[in-house]
């Protein structure tokens, strides 16, 4: 039992690790180009990625902090994904969420604890109202939830510039930026020089209770069984609808979470061009993690830890541009996207050995 | 004389799922001869055939055409030697013309043009020789599926077949395209053509065939002239045990009526009427058969039931009760069963667990959660009682299911609904596409609820199927009640009349 668990769990991460190891050595190609040394420049990239010099200039701790809106936003897409819905809107949902988190950052004034509580709560309600409004437009009226949700994201990221230039905006400054936000809004980070914090330990807390909603609950396995299979839902009696607009509700809740984690632990207000395509990070986080939350969260931390180690390694350090990050994840997802290849050679490999075993076992027992 | 087709020694192991598909088989075919290839799901026919249009490599075996020994390794190795395939499933683009369909890859061309024109006359000429009549410039998706399948046939003829591999034929077919196939098959033999006919149906291989080879666990049980042998000893080598053809049952305890149609009218999924005015009862411990040509309003009156679809008129009573306005949910909750026609699309998950898919229709009873939580130990214990109690061979709880035979698919789907003691079963097609053993299962099991006391209605197009287990027969046709007949005195014909749209009345009225 115990075997068959860790092979299943093996093959659902054997591709990405794969599709991992085949961006990491394309990449070694453009580096030569580039005429920097290949060796030192993975060296560079695996330091400043992952590694940790010293308590106040840990590399990790940095990438951990970036993971943190892709975990969220990446679990929200899981929940859509999972259910059927192929939802697009995180970016939106969570452009709203720290719309929200910005403004009663400064607008409201709370004892610290509540004031936090206050505000990702509220937050979290505008990233699930503004789920909702795909949801029940597809439920309803039929409406394509991926159209109705780009639509929405542009709606979104427009509301938010507006926001940021008019009435949220501080100060009569060149750029337009929300006042800072009160000191007891803002969420505890752990150590003097990074933003690492609480807002990371509210994303593993998401991470297994998304787990244990999917696969444990009625709910959860209502949403899946639409998601999975209609007419075998419809057949079952399943309220696919219902189902189907909880999972959007939901899913915006996680993607405006990220947006108040956002705000309250790293940015501490809401400036021009907040929006930096965070909710789509997290859509290749879903599509990469095989729809699992597990697989999210480690895939949101390689992708942050690879983009931090390009962007502070290796164009620091090396004068490598740093889109070189962003050029090894597009590899990766083009070799996760070509999965068929491993899936094909993998089986040939394997029955080949098997074959071996096979017959091996067969010739002792004659 | 050498056969015209040889197989010697064929083994074939599957690694993924541990199976010896095909333990040293051998076969002959000879030439002009319609040779039928029976056995139950996953017997290995398939798989044998496969390996013979090179479609599965053999871990060992020989095949011999006109005596000699020929290669295959690919599709293209098995047309060059004259072994064609008509696939169970079609191979056919549906924009396309029948001539494209035929020409696909042979097009005659000049300097890389094709014309359609040169096109169409071959398969016109083509069409003549076998008298098999087509219009070569009807698109596919516009033909009826015996017409389809034509085409394939055709398409393998073109190719210069001499022997046709047919994989499961009549599966897809109404009994009037059944008997144009026996027609085709019989011609093509007389005209030299060997014929390798799958099937699990032992009447069509009564009927069509004049040698057959029994199948049964990869293993060749052996081959006898159809002349010498008989549907149960055929039976008997299928499933390597005597089978209970007729169910034997008990006489009807009818009890109140459980389920009432009033006059009610259901639209298809274009809106058009496909069961209009229809009224019925079904009895508790009664067996109600509904007869009729597929596609005469059957999958829209069995959604209606069930609550999949909504209805445009009429009322449904169930246990007394006016269901019409309620949900699967809450028709499921009251005690509603219903084995759909389509196992893999409507009845099943492919994707998810045995556990998931045995708790569809009652995870929100108590028994499996609680608190919004499901309740992993007693959905794995339920899972372990309904493997178990229908003894389903190769389920693992747990485990997925897609590995499944299509016998051991539809008893989970009847293991499911029938183990919540319910009282009121739909059964649509209870036994399409399943071996002689696993009906002779589904049939017993629809008895025993019966005789327990449930009412059951058992919507079938097999007549055989009706006849045997019914008590009470309505005919569907286009859309409404034909007829009403007592199942002990209906005859076969009686019911083929009213299928056809025809009427008993002048009969009656000389009775």
């Amino acid at each position: 039992m115990k075997n068959k668990r860790f092979r299943k769990i093996f093959d659902a991460i054997l591709i990405p690790a794969l599709a991992i190891i085949s961006g990491l050595l394309l990449m070694a190609i453009l580096i030569a180009i580039t005429g920097q040394p290949i060796l030192e420049s993975y060296k560079i990239l695996l330091q400043k990625g992952f590694g940790c010099e010293k308590i106040g200039n840990c590399a990790i701790l940095s990438t951990l902090e970036r993971a943190t809106p892709m975990i969220l936003t990446g679990l929200s897409a899981v929940v859509a994904f999972r259910s059927g819905m192929f939802s697009i809107g995180q970016e939106g949902q969570y452009l709203m969420g720290s719309v929200v988190a910005a403004w009663l950052g400064y607008a409201i004034h709370l004892p610290s604890g509540v004031h936090q509580s206050v505000i990702i709560i509220a937050s979290m309600l505008a990233g699930a109202l503004y789920g909702y409004i795909p949801g029940v437009l597809k439920v309803r009226l039929g409406v394509n939830e991926l159209l109705a949700t780009i639509v929405l994201n542009t709606i979104a990221m427009l509301f938010t510039e507006y926001m940021v230039q008019f009435p949220l905006r501080g100060d009569k400054s060149t750029t337009a930026h929300s006042p800072i936000i009160d000191e007891t809004a803002e969420l505890m980070t752990f150590l003097p020089g990074s933003k690492w914090g609480v807002g990371f330990i509210i994303a593993i807390v998401a991470v297994v209770v998304i787990f244990i909603y999917l696969w444990k609950t009625k709910s959860g396995y209502e949403q899946r069984m639409a998601g999975q299979a209609t007419r075998f839902a419809l057949y079952g009696g399943v309220p696919s609808k219902k189902a189907a607009i909880r999972a959007m509700i939901i899913s915006g809740a996680l993607a405006g979470l990220a947006g108040s984690i956002e705000v309250l632990g790293v940015h501490r207000r809401l400036m021009t061009g907040f929006s930096v395509g965070l909710g789509f990070d997290g859509l290749t986080a879903a599509i990469l993690g095989q729809s699992h939350p597990f697989g999210v969260l480690i895939v949101s931390i390689l992708f942050a830890g690879v983009k931090l180690g390009a962007q502070l390694g290796l164009q620091l350090k090396l004068g490598i541009p740093r889109e070189l990050g962003g050029t090894i994840i597009g590899f990766i997802i083009l070799f996760v996207a070509a999965r068929k290849f491993y899936e094909n050679n993998i089986e040939r490999i394997r029955g080949w050995f098997k074959s071996r075993g096979h017959k091996k076992a067969k010739g002792e027992g004659n | 004389m050498a056969s015209a087709l040889e197989m010697r020694g064929t083994q074939k192991y599957f690694r993924s799922t541990d199976v010896q598909a095909n333990d040293n088989v051998n076969l002959s075919v000879e030439a002009g001869e319609v040779h039928a290839l029976v056995g139950e799901n996953g017997a290995g026919k398939t798989t044998l055939m496969n390996i013979l249009y090179g479609l599965i490599k053999p871990d060992a075996g020989e095949v011999f055409v006109n005596g000699e020994k020929v290669e295959i390794n690919h599709p293209d190795d098995a047309i060059k030697n004259g072994i064609g395939m008509v696939h169970q499933h079609f191979k056919l683009v549906p924009s396309f013309t029948i001539a494209e369909n035929i020409m696909l890859g042979i097009e005659p061309n000049s300097a890389g043009f094709i014309s359609q024109v040169s096109e169409n006359k071959a398969v016109k000429a083509l069409a003549e020789k076998f008298n098999l009549p087509v219009d070569p410039k009807a698109r596919i998706r516009d033909l009826p599926v015996g017409m389809q399948q034509r085409v394939e046939i055709l398409k393998v003829l073109q190719r210069e077949a001499k022997i046709l591999i047919l994989d499961e034929p009549t599966s897809v077919l109404t009994p009037q395209e059944v008997k144009e196939l026996e027609t085709v098959v019989r011609q093509l033999s007389k005209m030299g053509y060997s014929i390798i006919f799958i099937t699990h149906k032992l009447l069509e291989v009564m009927n069509v065939a004049d040698r057959v080879s029994v199948m049964r666990n990869g293993k060749m049980v052996g081959t006898v002239k159809v002349k010498d042998t008989n549907i149960p000893e055929l039976a008997h080598m299928m499933v390597g045990r005597e089978v209970l053809l007729r169910v034997k049952k008990k006489k009807i305890k009818k009890g109140k009526p459980v389920f009432e149609a009033n006059n009610i009218s259901v639209a298809d999924v274009n809106g058009l009427a496909a069961i209009s005015h229809v009224s019925f009862k079904v009895h508790e411990g009664e067996i109600l058969g509904v007869a009729g040509v597929s596609g005469n309003g059957q999958t829209e009156l069995v959604e209606a039931i069930s609550g999949m679809r909504g209805i445009d008129g009429g009322q449904i009573l169930h246990e007394g009760q006016d269901v019409t306005k309620t949900t699967v949910r809450e028709r499921r909750d009251a005690g509603v069963a219903h084995i759909p026609e389509d196992r893999m699309g409507v009845g099943l998950n492919l994707e998810t667990t045995l556990d998931e898919n045995l708790i569809i229709s009652r995870y929100n009873m108590s028994e499996f959660s609680k608190f919004g939580f499901l309740l992993g130990k007693s959905i794995r214990k339920f899972a372990h009682d309904v493997v178990d109690a229908f003894s389903i061979k190769a389920a693992e709880p747990g485990e997925g299911i897609s590995k499944l035979s299509g016998g051991n698919l539809q008893k989970v789907v009847v293991g499911r609904e029938l183990s919540g003691s319910p009282s009121f079963i739909i059964a649509n097609q209870p036994t399409r596409g399943l071996d002689v053993g696993s009906i002779e299962f589904v049939h017993k099991t629809l008895i025993e609820a019966r005789d327990s006391g449930a009412g059951v209605l058992l919507v079938s197009v097999e007549l055989e199927e009706i006849l045997s287990l019914a008590d009470r027969i309505v005919v569907l046709y286009n859309g409404d009640i034909q007829g009403e007949l007592n199942a002990s005195e209906a005859k076969e014909d009686e019911i083929g009349i009213l299928m056809a749209g025809g009427s008993l009345e002048p009969a009656g009225k000389k009775g």
